[in-house]
């Protein structure tokens, strides 16, 4: 018997005029993992919460079809029923912790249900997912991977049969996602749940997924083991999501026909190995490192900083131990290391917002410690993880002008609306920042770094939980910008992003920098990338697995180099 | 030089050494003598030194009930910022009603009534502050649970310690974004420092906004999740209430806490009836 049955579903929103889920049809058996894709607002939340019940009765509106779990019909069983057969982890999984203490934040449920061996149905939870010696910990001692584990113990400790994952991974480093799909590999495998991600790394998808669902405009559109499903790469990127990069590159090189034409494409870089094996190896000439640039003007310096945390308990936490850096004028700096390497407390240090315990840092050849705030902020600005903490303001509007009207900018009005043009937010300039979509308030909020126009731009993880399309956009403002700004860094996780904009990559590891210099110093020291646990864009894994010397970035490098080949060979 | 104390100080009271100090206060002493207490011996030993001592005027019993919390207070390692606010409230009400007497004809002789008030109020807060940041806030609900109080009531406290360092951290991050952007009047002067405060107080007025409506963003998940552990089921549910009490237990340690006590009651007693 399936394990989900939807028949007929539609629903619609209270207020809205246009179904989310428009009469979807499906069935999802048992020991499935299943990756559920597609545009942003097909209804895949939507879907989510129809399982888990929270729809029809926790959120109401009009409800047409049925589903079944477990062949129990959900608008007959209440919530608490459902959250026993059904676990669901969501986005924003912060928010979805109650309890102080770990353990007591896992076991918190079965509490609530009076199950008797509350406590130890916890533990078990704990173990399942990986967090066995931290059951007396505080919540706020965890990491951001930690805190997602500790999210799913929660739904685990009830014993679902099926848990649903709303975008797990977005905001993790590839240590702590690969920690998080192993976790859900093995509860899978070993405990025989059924589980259902909403995603858009379809390179884990290619690793971990049995199945895909693409969803589009509220209907199931289909249902496809996960080889057959990435291979349909014009349907996907019709829907706004990429395949995997060796799926992308294999389309382009099939379409010169350097591949067989039809049949599956290879998903992930073993499969990738295998596929391109045919494709005879191209000469490979490692271009001239192109001449060191002269270092421009100095726009910020960092000497033998040091920096602790004050902790709830013990001693302080050591984040920086004598680190140095400089910033020269024009570059282009993409600022990595794992979670907890210091990324965003490098960046606070620059705008003043934390001190160095030792050290001294200079912000145009100025020690920060002479600087008045106000005086800082003309010189450097701060876009933050998080944009809706930028919003000060109830439109977007006047939170992009406050800081040039405070200022007395002049033609402050002007430069407001050309900067919204810019950013195409001209026609939503009269709403509340918080209320946009996820791409149009990283829009708005970089409209507002750069309002000043600061000599040195700091983005903190401008790609994060953005959908790869939106991300795409962003991408294209940011290599825009370049003409406006004059200094950037990026701190990110995202490597294609450092790939495709950065001109200069620090790494950070272990509280000081550990590498500097371009994408082929740090991403071809294989002993640099291994320690500090980065990982390049899945494209130049594959291009050095066929070619050891081979250093494509980019989907077109990669088919540019190796489609090469074979002309040379003709 | 008295400028760099001035901002060395403003520094170290940031909001975030305020969060910091809220979440050592309630979950950073968790091992000390007075956290571990069983939280209903606690309630019981706080009605007693919260009550009586408004109702006795006897130096040595007071003096005796001041020193016997003083000691707890110490031994609840309670956090340096509590403690702080806790004098300033104590000694700026009583300097305040001194000053008041001296200035309306009173003489010296209103110093020791002052005292003994003084010393009443610092009893009884010394006692509030040793069981309320002494004990861990679940443990606190879960005392007052027992003594009958709604679920609801408890578990607001719990969650309200579970919200607060997250209210703090937005609030932090919208007065730094009002700290990056703004741009504060100039204050070497005195007209100018003046200026300084309306301009600091407009935006802690202003920040309002933006607080509740990214804290209200959050909650919505927060009420989601809540259903599904359960939390209405459990608020209906005299078993639920029965397993959570199940892991309070009354030690002897927390007997001789109690014998401890009133033994220091009882021989204050006997001296102020000695001397």
């Amino acid at each position: 018997m399936a394990s989900i049955k939807i028949e007929n579903l539609s629903y619609t929103y209270p207020g809205a005029d246009r179904p989310v889920l428009d009469h979807v049809d499906l069935e999802i058996m048992p020991g499935d993992f299943l990756a559920i894709v597609g545009n942003n607002g097909c209804g895949k939340s939507t879907l989510c919460k129809v399982l888990n019940g929270l729809i029809p009765h926790f959120i109401s509106g009009d409800f047409q079809g049925r589903v079944l779990i477990d062949g129990q019909d959900t608008r007959q069983a209440d919530v608490g029923v459902l959250a026993r057969k059904v676990g669901y982890v969501y986005q924003d999984f912060e928010n979805q912790i109650v309890r102080p203490t770990v353990l007591d934040d896992a076991s918190y449920a079965c509490l609530n249900y009076g199950m008797a061996d509350y406590q130890a149905r916890g533990r078990q939870a704990l173990a399942q997912c990986g967090l066995q010696n931290r059951e007396n910990e505080y919540i706020w001692q965890l990491s951001g991977g930690q805190t997602h584990l500790l999210a799913l113990a929660g739904a685990v400790a009830l014993g679902p049969d099926i848990l649903i994952l709303d975008e797990p991974i977005a905001q993790l480093d590839p240590g702590h996602a690969d920690r998080i799909y192993g976790v859900l590999r093995e509860l899978n495998e070993k405990y025989n749940k059924t589980i259902l991600v909403i995603e858009h790394h379809t390179e884990y998808i290619a690793d971990y997924c049995k199945h895909v669902l693409l969803l589009r405009d509220g209907r199931a559109a289909w249902y496809l083991p996960v080889r057959q499903a990435l291979s349909r790469v014009e349907e996907l990127q019709a829907s706004n999501i990429f395949p995997p990069q060796v799926t992308l590159a294999a389309h382009a090189l099939q379409a010169k026909g350097l591949l067989p034409a039809g049949g599956e494409l290879p998903t992930t870089i073993g499969e990738g190995q295998q596929a391109f094996r045919s494709i005879p190896r191209p000469e490979y000439h490692r271009p001239c490192p192109p001449p060191a640039r002269q270092p421009g003007q100095t726009v910020a310096e960092f000497q033998d900083v040091s920096v602790s945390y004050r902790s709830v308990k013990g001693e302080p936490h050591t984040v920086f131990h004598n680190l140095n850096l400089t910033l020269h004028k024009g570059e282009n700096i993409a600022l990595i290391g794992s979670n907890g390497a210091g990324k965003s407390t490098l960046m606070k240090l620059l705008v003043g917002l934390l001190r160095p315990t030792g050290g001294e840092i200079l912000l145009g050849g100025q020690s920060l410690k002479e600087q008045k705030p106000e005086q800082i902020a003309r010189k450097i600005s701060l876009v933050y993880q998080n944009p809706e903490e930028m919003f000060i303001k109830d439109s977007i509007r006047d939170d992009i002008a406050y800081a040039m009207q405070v200022r007395q900018v002049e033609n402050w009005q002007t430069r407001t609306e050309e900067l919204l043009a810019r950013f195409r937010l001209t026609d939503l300039a009269d709403r509340d920042g918080r209320l946009l979509s996820g791409g149009q308030m990283r829009r708005a909020s970089l409209a507002i770094g750069i309002a000043l126009n600061p000599s040195l731009l700091l983005l903190d993880e401008p790609t994060a939980n953005l959908d790869i399309a939106t991300r795409k956009e962003i991408l294209r403002t940011l290599n825009d910008m370049k003409a406006v700004t004059e200094t950037v860094m990026i701190a990110t996780h995202d490597m294609q992003l450092v790939c495709e904009w950065a001109d200069r990559v620090v790494v950070l590891c272990g509280g000081s920098v550990v590498g500097d210099g371009t994408r082929d110093a740090v991403f071809g020291d294989r002993a640099l990338t291994e320690r500090v646990g980065i990982r390049p864009p899945e494209i130049f894994a594959m291009g050095r697995a066929v070619c050891e010397e081979a250093l494509c970035y980019t989907v077109p490098e990669f088919v540019q180099l190796f489609g090469e080949g074979k002309r040379n060979a003709e | 030089m008295l400028n760099k104390l001035s901002e060395s100080i403003l520094d170290k009271f940031s909001m975030d050494f305020l969060r910091n100090q809220v979440l050592k206060n309630a979950y950073g002493n968790d091992d000390t003598l007075i956290a571990v207490r069983d939280p209903r011996v606690l309630l019981l030993w706080y009605l007693f030194f919260g009550l009586v001592p408004w109702f006795v005027n006897d130096i040595v019993f007071l003096l005796g009930c001041f020193v016997l919390v003083m000691i707890t207070t110490l031994l609840a390692r309670v956090a340096g910022l509590v403690l702080f606010l806790f004098a300033l409230g104590v000694f700026s009400q009583t300097g305040y009603l001194l000053i008041v007497t001296l200035l309306f004809g009173g003489d010296a002789s209103a110093i020791l009534p002052l005292l003994v008030l003084t010393l009443k109020v610092t009893t009884v807060s010394l006692a509030s502050v040793t069981v309320f940041s002494g004990l861990d806030p679940d443990r606190l609900s879960n005392g007052l649970m027992w003594y009958g109080c709604p679920e609801r009531l408890s578990f607001s406290i719990s969650y309200a310690y579970r919200m607060l360092p997250m209210l703090m951290e937005e609030f932090q991050n919208v007065l730094l974004s009002y700290r990056l952007r703004g741009n504060p009047p100039a204050h070497d002067s005195i007209p100018g420092k003046i200026r300084y405060l309306i301009y600091q107080v407009k935006v802690i007025v202003h920040s309002f906004y933006p607080l509740m409506l990214n804290t209200a963003k959050r909650s919505r998940t927060t009420v989601e999740a809540l259903e599904i552990k359960g939390y209405r089921y459990a608020a209906s549910s005299k078993e639920v209430r029965r397993m959570k009490l199940a892991s309070l237990k009354i030690s002897y340690d927390d007997l001789i806490f109690a014998a401890v006590s009133f033994l220091w009651v009882a021989v204050t007693m006997l001296l102020s009836s000695i001397l």
